[in-house]
């Protein structure tokens, strides 16, 4: 058989609509984007009964056909348009048991656009406990459709579903609302002008300002037509929710009934705690503190034992392949590359675990609740909470995190400072350095050096917040106080949702950034392999003149001859050019080409570093000696000293460095103005605090 | 009166919910006329507020909340 | 000598790819899909 139905999955977020999708999907589905948006697009198959598949798109959570946010937008723009390959043969519209009232607003919304409309009540498993009870025949006919009660929780009624779907030309397709009520003689007016238009399609397409399909906003103006004004629009649109609810009530009050002695009070417990105005906050800050212990001391383990793979990965390819440029590159380059990459993921798997397991059991909602007013006071948002967080793991996943945020200032300005806070990729260059130049010491038993590291990520988001405060004073872009977030009621997450939802996110961090790493570690790779002109090309013979005299060992003499032809290579005539422009901040040409190679990923600057100071890669401890040992040749000091220590770690602390960032900023703000300012603003600030400190300090 | 002025634990019904800047969103949680409206929780300064509109538990600014009218039940 | 050739072949095989796509990603102009429906100029409720 083979053949292919479209299913799209409709309803309100936080009705359990993705676990109706994992459980129809399983583990066959994959995410990509509506073109020309930066929303995702869910989709899955489904296998039906005697051959027939399901092709379901999960679409994101809507409370209404009036789109408010892109996402929505999405959503509209799909059922309007006949012609989208994606047009759904049947809307699933998934409703919980605890809402149906409101959730029932979208699923008469999209009857009335005469698609086949199957209603799902999940969530059924909560029935006793809420004191409800549902008939369900009557529903199906008062709302003309065919219903399918589940549990996701419990897995019951999904197989009805399949059913139900399977045999989807039987749901009837009547209309639930005449729209024409809402204001009879301009839809009357409405209908003459546009005789072959459906009316609803048509409200739709005036009362919102998008494309959809063949019908446009433009071409019905074109037409002449006196369409109202934005706020007599409103008002219309206002009269149709009503009319809407009211038929929603007349359903609801044979169709259910709800035993109120029997509604138990976990939510308002709960909230009473995890909202109080002193404990609310103390909660959420140990929880904080929780994740980011766990994930810095569970995370280590799998990082240690990743990097040991890739080292010895890279040691092997070195044997075992003839040797040549093209092996250097694979087995220095590449895999060393691969390896950065990909060792960051056990810190952002787990980020993205709690983070996770935070949204599916409604805490976040009321997180955002109580840093709302705060995150205000600096041109944020409460929803700008979550990103915040995630870019101490990357950036990268946090400004995709930002989506939720409706108010577009707040969400700019949420994506432009994301990038100051300490990403894990700058933890490896701090470590060293304070490992160099701060002095051993303890006050108040916290060690100097765990204090500056603290200190450290303090000044990330200090730096984050002040700049917002500093944006929102100086962007002129409006600001509403359009603000609405549901407070779902608390469940206990299901570890399904919880398991797919980290592994997207994840894959997305290393595919994104993980091709953009990989290109820029092979070209430099690259130019700091190739060399013109004679020490370059005779590199090895002229280090073993130099160190005829002393009696260095074949290994130690391998790595002298490395560090002299990193030191005439293209990255080296390029770290000595930048030379001049860096010595005001302590730093020398050497620093100068770790800077430089560290564009493709801050973690790079570390393994230059051990390949400047003619260290073997993997000795650390050798590293941090070498470094102690190395002279400014300018003032005569150790090139590692206090002053020069923190001016780095300041630098590293405010630059914008990281590309695969300014690739994501760019792609969610749709324009390269915004990456450009962060990359100039960052750079000179880090610059120029950089310079302030070590003149100041040495 | 309005949403903005209730205190915690307090119910009221909703009278006019007809202001330009209240999202369409908010009407479509239940934010109607003659539906009821409880303040569940107030964050610092009064704002978010924390209600139950319609049975819809959602959260809005005090901005907003201010401009919805709402009228005591008694009783 | 065979070796060295293929070595450096591959080399600037995997440099050209890099470069190119580098530049794919940074210099080519988005396609201009609907670039002015990006949220903060109409009223998308923003």
């Amino acid at each position: 058989m083979g053949r292919q139905i479209n299913v799209a999955l409709i309803g309100n977020p936080n009705t359990g609509k993705t676990s109706v999708f994992n459980a129809l999907t399983g583990l066959k589905q994959k995410v990509s984007n509506y073109p020309g948006t930066t929303v995702d697009k869910k989709e899955g198959v489904c296998k039906l009964p005697r051959g027939l598949k399901a092709h379901i798109i999960d679409l994101p959570g809507t409370y209404s056909l009036n789109a408010s946010s892109l996402d929505e937008n999405v959503v509209v723009e799909l059922l309007l348009n006949k012609t989208d390959k994606n047009y759904p043969d049947v809307a699933v519209i998934i409703t919980d048991v605890e809402n149906l009232k409101r959730n029932l607003l979208l699923f008469t919304q999209i009857k009335d656009l005469r698609i086949p409309t199957v209603l799902v009540i999940n969530m059924a498993d909560r029935m006793k406990h809420r004191g409800i009870s549902l008939n369900i025949p009557l529903l199906e006919k008062k709302l003309h459709t065919k219903i399918a009660l589940i549990s996701t929780r419990q897995k019951t009624g999904i197989d009805e579903l399949k059913d139900i779907i399977y045999n989807y030309k039987e749901v009837p397709t009547e209309p639930c609302l005449d729209t024409s009520r809402i204001d009879p003689d301009y839809f009357d007016s409405l209908r003459q002008a546009f005789p072959n238009q459906d009316l609803y399609k048509l409200w739709l397409v005036i009362s919102q300002d998008a494309n959809f399909g063949k019908m446009s906003r433009k071409t019905l103006e074109i037409e002449k037509f006196k369409t109202k004004s934005i706020s007599e629009l409103k008002r219309l649109q206002q009269k149709e929710t009503i009319k809407r609810y009211q038929f929603i009530n007349s359903v609801l009050k044979v169709g259910q009934t709800v035993d109120t002695s029997k509604a138990t009070g976990l939510r308002a417990r709960l909230d009473r705690i995890l909202t109080h105005k002193v404990w609310g906050y103390v909660i959420f800050f140990v929880i904080l503190l929780t994740i980011f212990q766990a994930i810095y001391d569970w995370a280590t383990i799998p990082m240690d034992f990743i990097d040991g793979a890739f080292a010895s990965l890279s040691h092997w390819l070195k044997e075992v392949l003839p040797s040549g440029a093209a092996t250097n590159l694979l087995a220095e380059g590449i895999v060393p590359g691969l390896g950065g990459i990909l060792i960051f993921i056990p810190q952002i798997a787990f980020l993205f675990l709690f983070i996770s397991v935070l949204e599916e059991s409604g805490y976040m909602s009321r997180v955002v609740f109580l840093m709302d007013r705060v995150m205000r006071r600096f041109g944020l948002s409460g929803k700008s909470v979550v990103p915040l967080i995630s870019g101490t793991a990357c950036a990268i996943p946090a400004v995709m995190a930002t989506r939720n945020i409706e108010n577009w200032k707040e969400r700019l300005i949420t994506i432009l400072v994301v990038p100051f806070t300490t990403c894990s990729a700058r933890l490896p260059v701090y470590l060293i350095i304070i490992a160099l130049v701060i002095p051993e010491g303890r006050f108040i038993g916290l060690s100097y050096q765990a204090l500056s590291l603290m200190l450290l990520y303090l000044i990330g988001f200090g730096s984050a917040i002040v700049s917002a405060y500093i944006l929102d004073k100086l962007l002129k872009i409006q600001r509403k106080s359009y603000f609405v977030i549901e407070m779902p009621n608390y469940k206990v997450p299901l570890l399904r949702n919880v398991a797919i939802t980290v592994v997207e996110k994840t894959k997305a961090f290393v595919y994104g950034a993980g091709k953009i790493i990989l290109a820029i570690s092979v070209i430099l790779f690259v130019l700091a392999s190739t060399g013109i002109g004679r020490q370059f090309n005779e590199a090895e013979y002229l280090v073993r003149m130099e160190v005829a005299g002393e009696n260095l060992s074949e290994e130690e003499i391998e790595t002298r001859i490395a560090s002299h032809k990193l030191e005439h290579s293209l990255i080296g005539v390029a770290g000595k050019a930048i030379e001049p422009v860096i010595q005001p901040l302590g730093y020398d040409w050497k620093i100068g080409i770790a800077i430089i190679c560290s564009f493709a990923a801050r973690e790079v600057f570390v393994g230059t570093l051990a390949t400047i100071y003619s260290v073997g890669q993997d000795d650390e401890a050798t590293i941090k000696n070498r470094m102690k040992k190395e002279i400014n040749p300018v003032s005569g000091v150790p090139l590692f000293n206090f002053a020069s220590g923190i001016s780095l770690l300041l630098f590293y602390a405010f630059a914008m460095q990281c590309m695969s960032t300014l690739a994501i900023v760019k792609r969610e703000t749709n324009s390269w103005l915004w990456p450009m300012v962060q990359l100039v603003f960052m750079t000179a600030l880090a610059y120029v605090v950089a310079l302030i400190v070590y003149q100041f300090l040495k | 009166m309005t949403v903005a002025d209730l205190k915690k634990g307090e119910s009221a019904i909703i009278t006019d919910s007809s202001s330009d800047e209240i999202p369409l969103k908010l009407l479509e949680m239940g934010c109607l006329p003659g539906n009821e409206v409880e303040l569940l929780q107030l964050a610092p300064f009064n704002d978010p507020l924390y209600l139950n509109i319609n049975g819809s538990h959602v959260a809005i600014r005090k901005r907003i909340a201010a401009l919805i009218q709402i009228e005591k039940q008694d009783g | 000598m065979f070796n060295e050739i293929v070595q450096a072949s591959l080399v600037i095989i995997a440099m050209l790819i890099a470069a190119l796509f580098l530049i794919r990603k940074y210099v080519l102009l988005p396609k201009s899909k609907k670039a002015s429906k990006d949220c903060g100029h109409d009223d998308c409720g923003c």
